[in-house]
């Protein structure tokens, strides 16, 4: 009975937790790599634990459907298609649509193609900068302009790749608080790995209360307090992951169209917006203005923190 | 720290919001049947054709459905069929001469000098294996399963359970299972009488009786890496001999075969396997390794090494390129004849698969899938080279110039189907 090579992945089943926290019911599990979070408000453990299931279950579905490390799915069908059309879903189609919206407006900073620079660029704190050759050489494979997208089909050249990973958690939020909303009036806040959304009031009216990750003290503590009550709440910045070159620090958020990291890219920016992916989309729309960052966000209308 | 002012939606915030609007209006897409990416149904079958060079032929179809529940459970039935034919080695030695062997299904087997001495079997057997999994409490898992298998001359029942139990945030897995299986066999003619010339028959069945128990461990080490080390024991009881096996007995003086008796095992086996395996994520490409440690008290000791290593090619196809050695010492009743004269002893075997055994497997797997029909297909195909002990040391006369263990050359093609809806 000793299991054969082919048993020696760990059990799905995920460590979700269900916990009382004030008021609220906090659900914690892991979906795409991050701790998440559902808050419910309300007094009814059983009703909460159905709403926590939802998230979780809907994280773990777009998880699976578009992360580009599993090998079974539709990014995986389109990173391995070798220059031939793949036709993609109507889910897929949209959420690429999506993107590709992101891509005109950013004047092509947002790319998703732009996933294959990782090849060369390592942020783990140290001094490896990859060489003008072979940024050069990457880069060959980097460009949403190469990809003919129409009618459904996608027709990607050999080499290139697109990762979801810049739009898939926001997604996700939102459309797990979609599913959630139509089975309760109860206000809830939904929290993937850093992007949040809520969706009203809470008892009393009173606000949620999000901390901003301080970027000096990344993990431990909060610089700054929001208090909001509807609405798309994400951050982006450099703080975590960079190289050191040359005494300067390059963050991690890579020019797409010269391989090369944003220069003066803010440390962190937060941007409160109507969705958890339009928030999303600007705050990364805006790191990628480097300086130019706050005047962005200023010309949208939105509420933002820059620190 | 500077903090925005507002100020009337731009046209790009409408943009965005057109284009989220009609990705969030999409509703939940996995409601109402199962898609890639939540399947309800999983499906795989397969064809295994199986030949030793002019010995056994096996054709086995197998078929395993899978019914997946959203909260984790799952239900499995699995159907396999094997239809055997052709020839396997009686225990017999060669000879000079002519023999003559009496076989299970009534045909009478002529062997020429210097063959192995076979016999030509023609079986079918059914096998179904049930299985449900279920998760408890969020870290536990459950599996029960049940065994049920028939061919002309033995049945098996069984069941067993596993454990499994996530610590550390999912990092480490810890399983305990054991298992239970109640066997019949019923040879045809009847159960001979070990170490006999097998005329003293015993009607009815023989009961074999096995327990397992196995305890794993099984860790993500890093993000790319698993790797996993099990245990199992394995107590055997019952009748656990071969029915048509024979040993030769041989001449003192010219250690030619001159008559047979029937082979007798003993009740009890105790078996040991410790097993170290593990999974490695290039970024594409995974390596999968292990090795066994086999051990009992019937003096077998065994070792085997395996490796496979799967590379992604374009358009969503692999090839898998498979290498495998196992080393067997023999056990301590193994002989390739008795003396004749001699007092006979308590045991004795001459079935290969007892003796001293060293394998070597080549094997390639392809596998691809179409656009126009949903899963993934693969076929493999492997060969394996078997080398025993062809030139004991205490063979005399002419046994001693014969190969009585020639390498045996056999190959394996597996045409797979896999799919999820």
């Amino acid at each position: 009975m000793a299991g054969p090579i082919g048993s020696i992945v760990p059990g799905s089943a995920r460590a979700a937790t269900l916990e009382r926290v004030d008021d609220n019911f906090v659900g914690c599990f892991t979906a795409m790599a991050s701790p998440c979070e559902a808050l419910i408000d309300t007094d009814d453990r059983a009703e909460a634990r159905a709403l926590v299931k939802i998230a979780e279950q809907e994280a773990l579905r777009i998880e699976r459907k578009f992360s580009r490390y599993r090998s079974d799915n539709i990014v995986h069908r389109i990173n391995h298609s070798g220059g031939r059309p793949v036709r993609v879903d109507e889910e897929t189609a949209l959420l690429i649509n999506y993107t590709v919206a992101c891509y005109e407006m950013s004047d092509g900073m947002f790319d998703i193609t732009s996933g294959v620079l990782r090849r060369v660029w390592k942020f783990d704190g140290s001094d490896r900068v990859p060489t003008e050759d072979a940024v050069r050489e990457v880069l060959r494979n980097v460009g949403w302009r190469r990809v003919t997208w129409e009618d459904a089909t996608l027709t990607m050249p050999s080499g290139m790749e697109i990762d979801l990973g810049g739009v898939g958690k926001e997604y996700a939020v939102d459309h797990a608080a979609a599913l959630i909303a139509a089975r309760t009036e109860r206000a809830f806040l939904l929290n993937f790995g850093g992007d949040l959304y809520a969706s009203g009031w809470r008892r009393g009216e009173r606000p949620w209360s999000v901390g901003v990750d301080d970027p000096g003290r990344t993990g431990e503590a909060a610089i700054y307090r929001i208090d909001f009550s509807s609405g798309g709440l994400t951050t982006s910045g450099d703080a975590r992951r960079f190289v050191l070159h040359k005494g300067r620090r390059l963050g991690h958020i890579l020019n797409p169209k010269t391989g090369w990291p944003v220069e003066d890219a803010p440390r962190s920016v937060t941007v409160l917006g109507s969705t958890c992916l339009e928030a999303g989309s600007l705050s990364t729309l805006a790191c990628l203005q480097g300086p130019r960052a706050h005047d962005f966000l200023q010309e949208h209308g939105v509420r933002f923190w820059i620190l | 720290m500077q903090l925005g002012v507002s100020k009337p939606t731009s046209p790009l915030r409408s943009r965005l919001s057109a284009a989220a609007g009609a990705l969030l209006a999409l509703g939940s897409p996995a409601v109402s049947h199962g898609d890639a990416a939540n399947p309800t149904w999983h499906v795989d079958a397969s064809t295994l054709f199986y030949g030793e060079r002019s010995r056994t032929r096996i054709v086995e179809p197998v078929v395993r459905v899978t019914r997946l529940f959203p909260d984790g459970q799952s239900i499995s039935a699995k159907l396999a069929f094997d239809t055997m034919t052709g020839a396997t080695p009686s225990g017999a030695m060669p000879s000079g001469r002519v023999q003559t062997t009496t076989t299970a299904s009534g045909h009478v087997v002529t062997s020429t000098v210097g063959d192995i001495p076979l016999l030509p079997f023609r079986d079918t057997r059914a096998a179904l294996d049930v299985e449900w999994q279920k998760p408890i409490l969020g870290t536990l898992r459950s599996t029960i399963g049940g065994h049920v298998s028939r061919e002309k001359d033995y049945q098996s029942l069984g069941a067993n359970a596993k454990l499994s139990v996530d610590l550390m945030q999912r990092l480490t897995t810890v399983t305990v299972g054991a298992g239970t299986n109640r066997d019949s066999v019923f040879p045809i003619g009847g159960t001979p009488v070990g170490l006999s010339d097998g005329t003293i028959l015993d009607t009815g069945s023989q009961a074999k009786r096995v327990t397992d128990g196995m305890v794993g461990l099984t860790r993500v080490i890093t993000r790319r890496w698993i790797a996993a080390v099990n245990v199992s024991r394995t107590l055997e009881s019952g009748y656990l001999t071969e029915p048509y096996k024979v040993v030769s007995l041989l001449d003192r003086v010219n250690g030619l075969p001159s008559g047979e008796l029937k082979e007798n095992r003993p009740s009890t086996r105790n078996r040991t396997d410790v097993l170290g395996s593990s999974v490695y994520h290039f970024t594409d490409d995974v390596l999968y390794s292990s090795y066994r440690y086999y051990w009992d008290d019937w003096g077998v000791r065994s070792h085997t090494i395996d490796m496979k290593y799967r590379h992604e090619l374009e358009d969503n196809r692999y090839v898998q390129p498979h290498v495998r050695y196992y080393a067997q010492t023999r056990a301590d009743f193994f002989t390739f004849g008795l003396k004749k004269g001699a007092p006979l002893p308590a045991y004795a075997t001459s079935d290969y698969r007892l003796g001293p055994l060293r394998t070597v497997t080549l094997g390639l797997t392809y596998g691809f899938r179409t656009d126009y029909v949903p899963g993934e297909f693969s076929i493999r195909g492997e060969y394996m080279r078997q080398y025993g002990d062809g030139y004991p040391k205490d063979a005399i006369g002419t046994m001693s110039t014969m190969d009585l263990f020639p390498p045996v050359g056999i190959a394996t093609l597996v045409l797979a189907y896999t799919v999820d809806f």
